[in-house]
């Protein structure tokens, strides 16, 4: 069937994104969901079981989650791409996905006679393929209400999958949960009232039956949460939000944000997950929210059972710089330390530093080299002066927003991508008078001048040694549009790294020396995260990559496509 | 023991201005101190400084316990004669240690105060920081000698009073920049009910710095220096400085009534201004830690 037959994808079409005084909201949209399906007959009725999901980061065939693993390493054991053989890598085809929307996601694959993928992208539209014809199997549009606020795009990043059934977020701040052999609704959970300002735009994880997702809004006044949904029923079960009750004075906590905006890692052993919280609000006046505000800008974890706090850790505390903590956090195990064997959260923020946490305690075993530049970074506070303006490296982009980092077992090293752009961020003195504005400052982008020790480069893409936080290369990536690099890499086993940059490249690097062995020109730029997996059947392995610009702040035209490449045995 | 002052980073140029600020003179020796100070400056008559000690005294009539203000006035004051031995300890040990025992007084002093609306009274009667606000609690401080007294006896010395004088007269614009809950209009960016009063922001604030850097010093350990350890005394027995302002003259609204109504307002406004700009200080100095602050790695 044609995409302009398909009644989801027509749907999803319909769907304008608009920009307004606040962010974007949506116009045009379905009334009701709208399930499209063209072969669901193709897809091999084998329940995804918890063995299966708790397994995948070492199985090559699959890829069942957002991160790769619960671990999020985001990395594939298959082994058939190599340095010395990455240069043959060839496309294997592209598919349009036909909504012209927001490009963020990862695809999930299930391993199957055929594999089926399931892909997401803006606005809340799912699709089922069979990835070795790229052919669709069903395709699916979730309602969204109209008039739901977004600070930054209609974005949907990625699926999860458990048993026979397939969840996704949606941008009204709930989770749809999907019957994955036939794309029909089966329940949907709201978390949390669209209408304050809370959305959701990330993969959920599903372990042991439940579903854990997270809270954004956190530029409307929100309070961030983590929320538990049992995955058969689509109940809460729990909700704990981000902000702890005695670390914030007074009332400030109501309005406090501390989302968290992508999606949790799972510690199986020990029974926790962690994740990034990000920013207090409102956002630059720290005046009324005094007090380091915790743990926003920081890493939490809690207990998968209870929702109970276990430890937080900030990386910018009592920010006033929009500098989140948002990408995931990617857990390494066993790492080698003067005091012995640790497990370790790695967490790669806005603030320009990756950070190498104890997954126990959360204390910092180190923190990196910088990846990007840090020029005037933190100053401003105290705020002083009326006319005081200082361009600062990072901006509020970062250092690394939500982009995915990934991990490499081959390696041992962590690849992350951090932004290196100047901004300019102003308080203004105001004399209070009633119905006059009190904003206290704003955000210029690009900064009015460029500080002279700025590189020019726009994104760093590094690999961080996680035992010592060596920075142990760094490529800068210029941009002439000066756009992003919005999307996150993929480790292989055999050494590889993928990723796609903002000027359409998408680049295999040497993981341990950085040097680029393969590239592929798109004429769009690449803001998503690639993946992997590999088909016995077909005697292939493939990756797979969205194609288009995508986000909040200039990451350049849209694009509509789905890249597929192979290599056989 | 280790000697902590809160005068350890305050430069020449502060005290002309803090003397520019009242209109004196400077010293020939270039040495502004509080009591050089109080023997240059003439009380000056200022009718809403003192209607606006006389409010407040009359919003919180029978509101407020004196025994529980003396008792927890006492306890900080012991908090901070602790200061010097905290810092010899280096970097605590968890998230609940020496730290936040230094601010456990601050938390009963606040707790009470909250109950007893004295919070909201400040906002309602005393304004927004202006710099003839600040000139004139600058003033009515200096002439207070009950209050320069009572920091005698909790250990700050002559410079480290100064230093506290400073701290309120030469950061007006910065102070300025924190505003009454009741002075924020409608229509900003935030919800503005749900702003605490100023004055419980700039001491809920403090106290909450002070407690946080039990848990930021232990995880950030790495990272932390000798310098960063000594910025963390010093602005944290600021703050307790601060604190203790605030309980003194809460103690004499209550007790003996030594302060004029003058001083009163000057006091209380004195006392959140000290937490302000010591909490603003620590928070650059000790919480956001560079690449040239931090320790050197040892793993690299």
């Amino acid at each position: 069937m044609a995409l302009r037959n398909d009644r989801a994808v027509q749907a999803a079409r319909e769907i304008e994104l608009k920009e307004i005084e606040d962010g974007y909201t949506l116009v045009g949209g379905p009334d009701e969901a709208v399930t499209e399906q063209h072969d669901t007959d193709r897809i091999p009725e084998v329940d995804v079981d918890q063995e299966m999901l708790s397994d995948t980061g070492e199985d090559p065939e699959s890829w069942l989650m957002y991160g790769g693993s619960y671990e999020q390493h985001r990395a594939t054991p298959a082994e058939v791409i190599t340095p010395e053989n990455v240069a043959d890598l060839e496309l294997e085809y592209e598919l349009s996905v036909g909504t012209g929307s927001s490009m963020e996601g990862t695809p999930i694959v299930v391993p199957g006679d055929p594999p089926v993928m399931y892909q997401t992208n803006g606005p809340n539209h799912m699709k089922a393929i069979d990835p070795r014809e790229g052919e669709i199997l069903w395709s699916y549009t979730y309602a969204v209400p109209m008039g739901v606020e977004l600070c930054c795009d209609d974005n949907n990043r990625g699926a999860a999958v458990h048993g026979d059934t397939v969840y996704m977020t949606t941008l009204d701040s709930g989770v749809v949960a999907l019957d994955r052999y036939t794309g029909e609704e089966r329940w949907y959970t709201s978390t949390a009232d669209h209408e304050e300002g809370y959305s959701a735009t990330w993969a959920p994880v599903v372990h042991d039956g439940t579903i854990y997702t997270g809270s954004a809004g956190g530029e409307y006044g929100v309070l961030g949460f983590i929320a538990a949904i049992d995955a058969e029923s689509g109940e809460i079960q729990w909700q704990t939000d981000t902000l702890l009750e005695d670390e914030w004075v007074g009332a400030s906590r109501e309005h406090g944000c501390g989302t968290s905006w992508m999606t949790p890692t799972i510690d199986e052993e020990a029974g926790v997950l962690y994740t990034a919280v990000a920013n207090p609000g409102p956002d630059f006046d720290g005046t009324v929210r005094p007090g380091p505000n915790f743990p926003t800008c920081g890493t939490i974890s809690l207990d998968l059972e209870s929702g109970e706090f276990q430890w937080g850790f900030q990386s910018s505390p009592h920010d006033v710089w929009d500098y989140d903590a948002v990408a995931p956090r990617v857990l390494v195990r066993d790492v080698e330390t003067d005091d012995g064997s640790m497990d370790m959260v790695v967490g790669s923020d806005k603030t320009g530093w990756v950070y190498m946490m104890d997954a126990e305690s959360g204390d910092l075993h180190e923190r990196s080299e910088e990846i990007c530049q840090h020029i005037n970074m933190w100053e401003m506070i105290p705020h002083i002066s009326e006319d005081e303006r200082v361009p600062f490296v990072p901006g509020a982009p970062g250092g690394n927003d939500w982009q995915p980092p990934s991990y490499n077992p081959e390696t041992g090293l962590v690849y992350v991508i951090h932004q290196n752009y100047p901004q300019d961020l102003y308080w203004r003195y105001e004399e209070f008078s009633e119905g006059n504005p009190y904003w206290g400052g704003g955000l210029a982008d690009p900064a009015s001048e460029f500080p002279d020790e700025w590189n020019g480069a726009i994104t760093a893409f590094a690999a961080v040694d996680p035992t010592t936080g060596e920075r142990v290369w760094r490529e800068w990536i210029e941009s002439e549009d000066d756009h992003y690099m919005w999307g996150g890499s993929l480790s292989t086993a055999t050494g590889l790294v993928f990723n796609g940059t903002q000027n359409g490249t998408f680049v295999a690097y040497d993981g341990e020396t950085g040097d680029r062995l393969w590239e592929y020109e798109f004429d769009v730029p690449i803001s998503a995260s690639p993946m992997s997996w590999y088909d016995p059947d077909e005697g292939k392995q493939y990756v797979a990559v969205q194609v288009g610009g995508s986000g909040w702040l200039r990451q350049g035209p849209r694009g509509d496509t789905l890249a597929v490449f192979s290599m056989e045995d | 023991m280790a000697q902590i002052s809160t005068a350890a980073n305050m430069t020449a140029a502060e005290q002309r201005d803090l003397a520019a600020v009242l209109g004196v003179d400077d010293p020939s020796d270039g040495a502004v101190t509080w009591a050089g100070l109080a023997g240059q400056i003439e009380p000056r008559s200022d009718s809403s400084f003192a209607s606006r000690g006389e409010a407040i005294r009359a919003d919180l009539d029978g509101r407020l316990e004196r025994d529980r203000l003396e008792r927890e006035r006492e306890n900080i004051a012991a908090a901070i004669g602790r200061v010097p031995a905290v810092r010899d300890g280096g970097v605590p040990d968890g998230t609940d240690g020496p730290y936040t025992a230094l601010a456990a007084p601050g938390w009963r002093l606040y707790d009470h105060l909250l109950e007893a609306g004295f919070f909201e009274s400040l906002d309602e009667n005393l304004p927004r920081f202006t710099a003839g606000h600040i000139e004139t609690t600058v003033r009515e401080l200096v002439l207070a000698d009950p209050l320069s007294s009572a920091l005698d006896g909790v250990g700050f010395d002559e410079a480290e009073k100064t230093a506290l004088l400073t701290d309120v007269a030469n950061n007006s614009e910065r102070l300025a920049r924190w505003v009454p809950s009741n002075g924020i209009p409608a229509g900003v960016e935030f919800e503005t009910e749900t702003v605490p009063p100023l004055h419980q922001r700039a001491m809920g604030g403090a106290l909450l710095w002070i407690r946080g850097l039990d848990r930021h010093l232990s995880q950030y350990e790495v990272l932390v220096t000798d310098e960063i350890l000594d910025d963390a005394a010093q602005y944290t027995k600021a703050m307790l400085g601060g604190l203790f302002v605030t309980a003194t003259a809460a103690c004499d609204l209550v007790g003996d009534r030594r302060l004029t109504d003058e001083q009163l307002t000057a006091a209380f406004t004195a006392g959140s201004a000290v937490g302000i700009v010591a909490q603003e200080e620590l928070c650059h100095s000790v919480f956001y830690i560079t690449d040239e602050m931090r320790a050197p790695s040892e793993l690299r």
